[in-house]
């Protein structure tokens, strides 16, 4: 009633997190090491890795916002080779699959992220990494001012890109998509083309706020992305058309807060669904979205399956 | 109905109430008490684990408008009755700030590092804490738990009488009233057999000194001193270039910033330490050594600076 299949990942139930918004290290050492065996998400997906560490924007970062929030981060990491060295073999440990994003500034940065990433993955769990770890192409930040969203708002760059990756990444590969563009499924057809195994989306929308006392822009970068249920309906959006454009499975999510958040996005076409920022007011929450979906799908009598894309059909 | 989930489902102990490990829980409030312009909240949070002084708690009304919590220092504890002491200054805090008895409260923590208790009574000097506003929030916990140390471990006979300082700024009378919760705390010292002497002032001279708190410690602190800091970043850097100016004191400075998390998830906190890298307020602080936060230890005294 519950697993999910993305690519060569079995996943026990659709809800995993958004990239860049569940540290699930830290939170094992803030509350407790039983996040890491029991994670409260299906698939743990890092935040982007980068090819070389990136201090990031400078602050103010983020801001709540009527119904979400904005964010500025700009990337910031310790770069491949700290990811792999420090925090890649920790991950491995969690009893789920792992999703890496990856965002580069350039097609050969993307390629040299996935061809270190597959070695490292190779020499920790040989032959069958592709059964624990999956790739996601993170073409889609709008906090950094190269590469990245540049690509993943271009077709022909998406479809160079991810088929560049495909070449040497046997593994699940998701194409996340920025919203930030004038039609959404021409990017989604150009992953699908290039041999992506799933699409996900959205990223966050463009935005800015006013420093009430300045009236300049507040975020130090002076653009944010912006989240929380605020943006629900404008990604539902996206993942119905979608769900029309593609035939691979869709990562639905953008502003997920309850289970019935979940089975919305599940309606409109996401065959898994991930929550971001509702994870930072309260880092459990998706294994109650779990629970509550189980329950939800129990009272409705039916299941994942059946519940996905229901919104394309009559009633 | 979740002990139905397929077996392949790690299993989700209590899920219903937020999953397997720890999140935030539902705390009640048990008081709420006017303190000037502050309002001091008081909850029972069942399964609190304790706070260090200076740790801080993400809190959210039950039926809340916001869509994030707000961090809050954890101002009193005992047992699972937490208090904080909260200015109301935007939606999250006024909110806070408007519950009734009885009324729910999501409660994240105790997060962040808190002040080393070792650290701050280690110096040749005393230990002084410098509060801005509201800033003085996490002081009540943090003089009862000096006052715990001294009582476990008492200062040797023949030693001279340990010292704990207390010097809070504040806007105006209303704004001081938040001096008012240290008082206990202070007894508590003074019966582990520590002084505990204070001075407060407001920058509209309505109670106490008309003065800023910096300039209250020009009169006050000494070289050897050992300082615990918060307040506002303004402040923080007024006292900061204080301190650049006096001989052997150190400091450890609690720090404010904007938080989604307060986690270490969303890295939206940062504070740009004196190498250059990024620091989370929330992960690594809130409590940060001045030598971490400043160049050389100590921020550049300004040219021609006061002295
Ligand atoms: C570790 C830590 C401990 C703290 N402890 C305490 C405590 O014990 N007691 C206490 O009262 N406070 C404490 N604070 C501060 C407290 O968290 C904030 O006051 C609170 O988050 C404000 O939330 P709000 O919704 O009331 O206000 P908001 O409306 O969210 O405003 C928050 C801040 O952002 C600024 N802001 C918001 N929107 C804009 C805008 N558009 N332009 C410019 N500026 C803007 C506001 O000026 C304000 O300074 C602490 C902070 C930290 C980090
Ligand atoms: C603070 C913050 C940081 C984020 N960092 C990343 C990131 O590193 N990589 C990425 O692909 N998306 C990142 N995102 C976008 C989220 O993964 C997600 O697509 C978006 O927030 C919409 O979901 P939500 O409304 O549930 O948060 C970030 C979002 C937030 C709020
Ligand atoms: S508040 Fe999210 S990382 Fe500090």
């Amino acid at each position: 009633m519950m697993p999910v299949r993305l690519g060569p990942l079995l996943l026990a139930h659709p809800i995993i997190n958004a990239s860049g918004t569940m540290e699930i290290l830290d939170l094992a050492e803030v509350l407790g090491p039983d996040v890491l065996s029991v994670p409260p998400v299906a698939a743990y997906v890092p935040k982007t890795i980068t090819m070389d560490a990136r201090t990031g924007n400078p602050a103010p970062r983020i801001l709540e916002t009527p119904g979400g929030m904005i964010n500025a981060i700009g990337l910031e990491g310790e770069g491949l080779k700290g990811f792999v060295a420090d925090r890649l073999p920790r991950l491995l440990a969690l009893p789920c699959p792992l999703i890496i994003s990856i965002g580069g500034f350039s097609l050969d940065e993307y390629v040299g992220l996935a061809a270190g990433l597959r070695e490292a993955l190779e020499a920790a769990l040989g032959d069958g990494w592709t059964a624990k770890a999956g790739l996601e192409l993170n073409i889609s930040c709008p906090n950094v001012h190269s590469g990245c969203v540049s690509i993943g708002s271009n077709p022909a760059e998406t479809e160079l890109v991810v088929g560049a990756v495909r070449k040497i990444w046997p593994g699940l590969l998701i194409a996340k998509l920025t919203p930030n563009v004038t039609d959404i499924t021409a990017i989604a057809r150009a992953a699908e083309a290039a041999g992506a195994d799933a699409v996900a989306a959205v990223n966050t929308y463009k935005g800015l706020v006013i420093d009430r006392k300045t009236l300049r822009p507040y975020l130090g970068n002076v653009t944010g992305g912006l989240s929380g249920p605020a943006i629900k309906p404008l990604a539902l959006r996206a993942v119905y058309e979608l769900y029309e454009t593609v035939g691979i499975p869709i990562v639905g999510m953008g502003g997920v807060a309850t289970a019935r958040d979940v089975l919305e996005f599940m309606a409109c076409g996401a065959a898994a669904v991930a929550v971001g920022s509702a994870a930072f007011r309260d880092p459990s929450v998706g294994a109650s979205l779990a629970v509550d979906l189980w329950d939800e799908l129990t009272a409705r009598g039916t299941s994942v399956a059946d519940v996905v894309g229901v919104a394309h059909r009559p009633v | 109905m979740a002990g139905g989930a397929p077996a392949v489902w790690p299993p989700v102990a209590g899920a219903g109430a937020g999953g397997a490990f720890a999140a935030r829980c539902l705390g009640a409030v048990v008081e709420n008490r006017s303190l000037g312009s502050l309002v001091w909240l008081t909850l029972e949070v069942p399964g609190w684990p304790g706070a260090v002084p200076g740790q801080f708690a993400m809190l959210q009304a039950r039926d809340s408008g916001c869509f994030l919590g707000r961090p809050l220092s954890v101002s009193a504890q005992y047992g699972e009755v937490v208090s904080f002491m909260i200015a109301p200054i935007g939606e999250g805090t006024r909110e806070l700030c408007a519950l009734s008895v009885g009324e729910q409260v999501w409660v994240l923590g105790p997060l962040g590092n808190g002040f080393d208790l070792d650290l701050l009574t280690a110096g040749p000097g005393r230990t002084v804490l410098v509060g801005g506003g509201v800033g003085a929030a996490p002081f009540p916990l943090l003089l009862s738990a000096l006052a715990a140390r001294y009582q476990q471990t008492p200062p040797p006979a023949d030693a001279p009488k340990p010292e704990v300082l207390v010097l809070l700024g504040f806007r105006d009378a209303s704004q001081a009233c938040g001096a008012g919760p240290l008082a206990g705390a202070a007894e508590e010292l003074e019966a582990a057999g520590v002084s505990c002497p204070g001075e407060v002032a407001t920058e509209d001279g309505s109670i106490g000194r008309p003065e800023r708190v910096t300039e209250t410690m020009w009169r006050q602190v000494r070289p050897g001193d050992r300082l615990a800091v918060c307040g506002p970043w303004p402040m923080i850097e007024g006292v900061a270039k204080v301190c650049a100016c006096i001989p052997d004191v150190q400091v450890w400075y609690s720090l404010e910033a904007g938080m989604a998390c307060g986690v270490g998830s969303c890295h939206g906190c940062v504070v740009t330490l004196a190498d250059g890298s990024r620091a989370r307020v929330c992960r690594e602080g809130p409590v940060f050594s001045s030598a971490a936060l400043f160049d050389r230890g100590c921020f550049d005294a300004p040219a021609g600076g006061a002295s």
